[in-house]
């Protein structure tokens, strides 16, 4: 172990100061308005700090930092697009505004308003299977960071993460939102001073010149290990290429749209242009979520190919946290790891309770005969934010990634993106849209990537082709479904 | 078109390391306010001290 008093400190401060703020926001919890939306009672700054925090998890600074080691700078150009499409959606109100108006507390139950009931459940499911299995690598990838970066032996790696996913699981289930958005604040805080600092050291210590010439020798061959994408243009076509590129920019698009985690905090602001404003300042966060732990990463492979390769039992995806276990001076690396304790817990907390909020409100809910009391809808609420905690400890432990971490991320968050995202359009903007079309694009978007997940490690199918069948299935199936069941209006 | 790559990824990272600790003072401040405000509003709405939390 690498860590001196000082960090444990520092790191205990921090987890005591979650925990005590987390727990005190019970007393404001008065209903599931509350526990769900944080009574929309959230502006526009905390809005972005609490967006800001939940959308940066250990698991984006792992996966993202993979992204840095195998295809150099150019890995980031997710988080351009993703900026791009964020500032977008601000600036236009595209989707979020009508979402906010409804005063929904989940997308799903904007279509029972559209579409029926039935379709509200089924999209419900679709939500929640989409969103629990992008959720099943958190934990994993969370604790690989954690063993690589303190030297802490890898039989604790479980215990670790449970206790964590305990402390979370505690002050989510007591707190709902009110808890999630105080406890975002301070996460935001330390990851921030972490992140930024943490990007300082790894640029004094590579050398910004240093890094660009390592990299071009590294493409070139010359380097103790070859890199095999240009580091620098992802139009290349040995790094993303158009077709990649242009899957990510309808998926970030998607995302910003229609992921239930970006959209619980919309729907917790004041009103539609408060989100508004909350998406355009986030939106250039978004390059920074990709581009710093890219750039750890990056330098990561420029460190281990000065070494002549990667030490025995290290990947493309540990490379970076052993690398900072090795270049943080000692008393330093406290800081990093309470920031990075910080991101993974922002970020189950919010998860856990949106997906909670999604299969009470659209699964459970519309399949009572007699609505549960106040007191029994927040009971049920809460022990669903503990059953997701618990089947997120085991599937963590089992399930083996198809391909890099970003490529399962991108992939199960489709199964309900594109089906959701065209259900949105079609339901908003469409006015012929109708329940038949909802039904036939919800299960045509979730076959390609369902496909990908059994079947793509077996094949060899290429992400952006599951992602892309997706999203050209459910628009099929959406204005085909529609146009065949559509009634002519009668003539009055 | 190499060197506008990396005239553009040397920029982002300056860009974003700046807007990272920018974001951290100013939206600190200005969050902590908006965590006291939404208590205000919560506590206003509370309907009395002798009430328990759910």
């Amino acid at each position: 172990m690498t860590l001196t008093p000082i960090d444990w400190l520092i790191i205990i401060v921090y987890l005591a100061g979650c925990m005590v703020a987390g727990i005190w926001m019970r007393r404001y919890v008065r209903g599931v308005e509350d526990f769900a939306v944080a009574g929309r009672e959230m502006n526009v700054n905390l809005g972005i700090a609490s967006l800001a925090a939940t959308e940066l998890g250990l698991v984006t600074v792992m996966y993202t930092a993979q992204l840095g080691f195998e295809k150099g700078l150019a890995g980031a150009s997710i988080g351009v697009l993703m900026a791009a499409a964020f500032y977008l959606v601000g600036r236009t109100g595209f989707i979020i505004k009508p979402l906010r108006t409804a005063g929904v507390m989940t997308i799903p139950e904007l279509f029972e308003k559209r579409f029926g009931v039935r379709v509200r459940w089924l999209a419900g499911l679709f939500v929640v299977l989409g969103g629990l299995l992008n959720m099943g690598i958190f934990l994993r990838l969370g604790g690989e960071f954690l063993v690589w970066s303190t030297g802490m032996p890898p039989s604790w790696l479980e215990w670790v993460m449970t206790i964590l996913l305990g402390l979370v699981l505690l002050y989510t289930s007591l707190g709902g939102m009110l808890s999630v958005l105080v406890t975002d604040y301070l996460q935001f805080l330390v990851m921030g001073v972490g992140i930024v600092v943490t990007s300082v050291i790894v640029l004094i210590h590579v050398g910004g010149f240093d890094l660009v010439t390592s990299l071009q020798a590294a493409w070139a061959g010359s380097a103790g290990m070859k890199l095999d994408a240009h580091p620098f243009n992802p139009f290349h076509g040995s790094s993303f290429g158009w077709g990649y590129l242009l899957w990510m920019l309808v998926l970030q698009i998607a995302a910003a749209t229609t992921w239930q985690t970006v959209i619980s905090r919309v729907l917790a602001a004041k009103d539609a242009a408060t989100a508004q404003r909350m998406y355009r300042r986030t939106a250039f966060y978004f390059v920074g979520r990709f581009l710093l732990p890219g750039l750890w990463g990056a330098a990561a492979f420029v460190y281990f190919a000065q070494l002549g390769g990667l030490p025995e039992g290290t990947t493309s995806l540990t490379a970076m946290p052993h690398y900072l276990g090795v270049i943080l001076p000692v008393g330093f690396i406290g800081l990093v790891i309470a920031a990075m304790l910080a991101a993974e817990m922002s970020t189950d907390s919010g998860y856990l309770l949106t997906w909670a909020t999604v299969i009470y409100n659209d699964l459970v809910s519309p399949c009572l005969k007699k609505p549960l009391s106040p007191k029994g809808r927040l009971l049920l609420t809460r022990l669903l934010v503990l059953s997701i905690g618990v089947f997120l400890l085991f599937y963590g432990l089992w399930y083996e990634l198809p391909g890099n971490a970003w490529d399962y991320i991108a992939v199960t968050g489709n199964i309900y993106l594109a089906s959701v995202f065209t259900l949105l359009v079609g339901g908003l903007y469409w006015p012929r849209a109708t329940a038949r079309g909802a039904y036939a694009a919800l299960i045509m978007g979730a076959i390609g990537p369902i496909t990908f997940l059994l079947i793509g490690k077996t094949y060899a199918i290429p992400p952006e082709v599951a992602g892309f069948s997706a999203f050209a299935l459910a628009a099929l199936g959406m204005i085909f479904g529609s146009l065949l069941t559509a009634t002519k209006p009668s003539r009055t | 078109m190499e060197k506008f790559f990396i005239i553009f990824w040397a920029a982002m990272i300056l860009g974003s390391i700046a807007w990272y600790g920018f974001l951290v003072f100013y939206v600190g401040i200005k969050a902590g306010r908006d965590i006291r405000q939404m208590i205000k509003t919560l506590k206003a709405g509370q309907p009395g001290p002798d009430r328990p939390p759910v």
